[in-house]
């Protein structure tokens, strides 16, 4: 078995063989815990990611130099209608370099509804009890006290507790953070106890190899079994620089919901009822921003470290589907939200130190879907329904009452027109029909689901175990198990699920 | 305990479902976008980029068009003042430029149409019988303004995609940073701020 190390494909002098026992797509949350338990295992286990290699030196904290880094498609990826713009990462480490550290376990809850109603066995909540716990010690998980809330959040608890709703602190993966604010660029300080700096290096010492800047083509198989994967390595440009063939019967998709699905689409994976990209789910959220006669300043400090769940139930069929967290951005981010150009929008970022943000995400129903291109490039088709609409409306204006109980002079939410108010008064006559796709700004981070998990191959993808229910070695390591949306931040039950779903793919390796 | 108000919208008695509307919205966009695009094969002379600089993505025609988009887009709220820096200053174009360069084909394909849907569609839609660079600046408010507004989807996407890569031009500039008070990174942050004599946003 070969030494474990990191390679960067771009260094590759020439096309390149490699046989392997496993091989991974993708080095984020699932991919790194799927690595490290199998070269934990003893077996040879590679991981390929398409994007770079960033060490804590070369997150500068500058958006226009880290976006294009660290982002998929330099930060410009969107649903094919353009109305969702979808932030995922890409690069060693994938999300977890970019993410604010949150740290939610799946609820209950949505677990015991995916066995009742999805036919997934075997991960109920005391199943994955273990895998939550071994997870959350592995990257230090703690509450975020108080006295290193920042303004943005404290407005957040005043709000709240002004108007009597459920609320409290979160947990996050940080240790030694020095409170920069620039979470989201990547850590300059390597506080984040993520994939990059705890996972893929452990996985390393046990043996692992991680190309970076290989990107996964289309994974082959032959027989009804799986026999490996052909990459490009490419330089820093984006070019081609040498052709990656290679030889193993156990490949696990960790690529993302969006990249996982893609890849097992242009790799004409069996789909004899055609589920395979279906059931995409995003978290689809906007923003409501609130003027206050006092410097908030809230690009500084820990970003999201307080939660709203006044409106969040995960029982399924809830029409109360919105979770209430921060969302303070740096100018570019701040920018690109507020309505309007030229004077009057140069004029409302002078307001920039006085805003705190609130966002409104939705723990959505719609059910979108991932395809591909004629180049094989993924396609998300996601039109987000009515009751989700509906739930997104209702958020903001939660947004802006919070604001407003917290001193707030004046709430925005930033549709086009504007929708704006200086009291609870104003907020009830505020025509929300503005609140839609193409109309407000609409983020999506999570995208979940594509590849589903359960016991019923006509409505899943996967088994319970995460291997393909018609191809024997492909496994899926990432949030494209999920068979509904689990309306907390994802990381922790990727995380969580990669290593609960571990030994399935471990004794696949060693049937060989 | 307070509960937001329900709000909802009154029932319509007949409407288009949404796939319905972004389908006809889609095909209009792209009838517009293809439009755009004939012209632009056809109305791309005469444009020519500063001497000395050397285009990665755009065309020379596509570069002057980003160029008026940007400093209407970043036209500062005090004319006057010295320390706002202009689009010009901090090459806005020059950036769209670069960064399209890393853009995915589909989507640098599709920026570089819309370039084309600017300065030859947009302003007829706007009631203007000229191309959007030879239009004044107030002019050229009002067709930015159709496009953020556009009944058309596809359109509003557009200008809004167009409109955060020219902010982030802009912001991305040290000097850009002091006109909204943000103080910048901190990593390699010269001694005094970035604003410092000697400092290199």
């Amino acid at each position: 078995m070969s030494a474990g190390a990191f390679i960067a494909g771009r260094d590759l002098d020439g096309d390149m063989v490699i046989k392997a026992d496993a091989v991974v797509i993708g080095t984020g949350a699932g991919g790194s815990i799927a690595l490290r338990e199998l070269a934990r295992a003893g077996h040879d286990v590679i991981a390929l990611e398409e994007g770079a290699l960033s060490l804590p030196r070369d997150f500068d904290q500058r958006e226009d130099v880290m976006i294009p880094r660290i982002f998929q498609d330099a930060g410009g990826r969107a649903t094919e209608d353009m109305a969702i713009r979808v932030l995922q990462g890409r690069g060693v480490g994938g999300s977890t370099v970019h993410n604010t550290n949150l740290c939610k376990r799946t609820p209950d809850a949505i677990l015991d509804g995916w066995a009742r109603r999805h036919g997934v066995q075997g991960a109920g909540p005391a199943d994955l009890r273990s895998a939550f716990d071994a997870i959350e010690r592995d990257l230090s998980v703690s509450e975020i006290p108080a006295s290193m809330r920042n303004a943005n959040n404290e407005v957040l608890r005043a709000g709240t507790a002004a108007l009597g709703w459920r609320a409290g602190p979160l947990r996050h993966n940080r240790v030694g953070c020095q409170q920069s604010g620039f979470c989201e660029l990547g850590c300059a300080y390597d506080a984040k106890q993520n994939a990059l700096k705890v996972v893929l290096p452990a996985a390393v010492d046990a043996g692992a190899r991680v190309y970076s800047d290989v990107e996964a083509l289309r994974v082959t198989h032959e027989g009804g079994r799986v026999t490996g994967v052909v990459a490009v390595a490419r330089d820093a440009l984006g070019q081609r620089k040498a052709a990656v063939q290679v030889w193993s019967p156990v490949v696990v998709l960790a690529a993302s919901a969006v990249g996982s699905a893609a890849l097992a689409r242009r790799s004409g994976i069996p789909d004899p009822h055609g589920q395979l990209g279906r059931g995409l789910r995003m978290h689809p959220g906007a923003v409501a921003a609130g003027a206050f006669d006092r410097e908030i300043t809230g690009w500084r400090g820990i970003p999201q470290s307080y939660e709203c769940t006044e409106f969040l139930s995960h029982e399924e069929g809830s029409d109360r589907r919105v979770w209430i967290v921060t969302a303070f951005a740096h100018p570019v981010g701040a920018a690109a939200m507020l309505p309007g150009f030229g004077p009057a929008h140069m004029a409302a970022m002078r307001s920039y130190p006085r805003l705190a943000v609130l966002t409104a995400m939705v723990h959505d129903e719609t059910s979108g879907e991932v395809d591909v291109d004629a180049d094989g490039a993924p396609i998300l088709r996601y039109v987000m329904s009515d009751r989700d609409r509906a739930q997104l409306a209702q958020g903001l204006l939660a947004c802006a009452r919070i604001l407003l109980a917290a001193g707030a002079t004046e709430v925005t939410i930033p549709a086009i027109p504007a929708l704006r108010a200086r009291s609870a008064s104003e907020l009830d006559r505020l025509d929300l029909s503005a609140v839609r796709p193409h109309s407000v700004p609409i983020t999506a981070v999570h995208p979940m689901g594509t590849m589903r998990m359960g016991e019923d191959p006509r409505i899943s993808v996967v088994r319970s175990t995460g291997e393909h229910h018609q191809l024997q070695g492909l496994f899926v390591a990432d949030g494209s198990l999920f068979p509904t949306s689990i309306g907390v931040p994802p990381q922790i039950s990727i995380y969580a699920f990669a290593l609960h779903l571990a030994p399935h793919v471990i004794e696949r390796a060693r049937r060989g | 305990m307070p509960r937001p108000p329900t709000n909802r919208e009154p029932p319509q008695p007949w409407r288009l479902t949404r796939r319905q509307l972004l389908r006809a919205g889609a095909l209009v966009a792209a009838a517009t976008l293809g439009a755009g695009a004939v012209l632009a094969a056809v109305r791309t002379r005469g444009y020519a980029a500063p001497p000395g600089r050397r285009l990665v993505a755009m065309s020379a025609w596509q570069f002057v068009v980003a160029q008026h988009v940007a400093r209407r887009i970043v036209a500062p709220d005090r004319p006057d003042d010295p320390t706002i820096p202009t689009a010009d200053a901090v090459d806005i174009a020059g950036f769209v430029d670069a960064w399209m360069a890393r853009l995915p084909t589909r989507v640098r394909r599709d920026l570089g149409r819309f370039f084309a849907v600017i300065e030859h569609v947009a302003p007829l839609g706007a009631g203007f019988a000229s191309r959007f660079t030879r239009l004044g600046p107030a002019e050229q408010d009002v067709v930015l303004a159709s496009l953020e507004a556009s009944s058309i989807d596809l359109l509003r996407a557009g200008f809004d995609g167009l409109k955060a890569l020219v902010l982030m031009g802009f912001y991305r500039d040290a000097r850009a940073w002091s006109v909204v008070g943000y103080d910048g990174p901190l990593v390699g942050r010269p001694a005094g701020g970035w604003r410092a004599p000697g400092a290199q946003p």
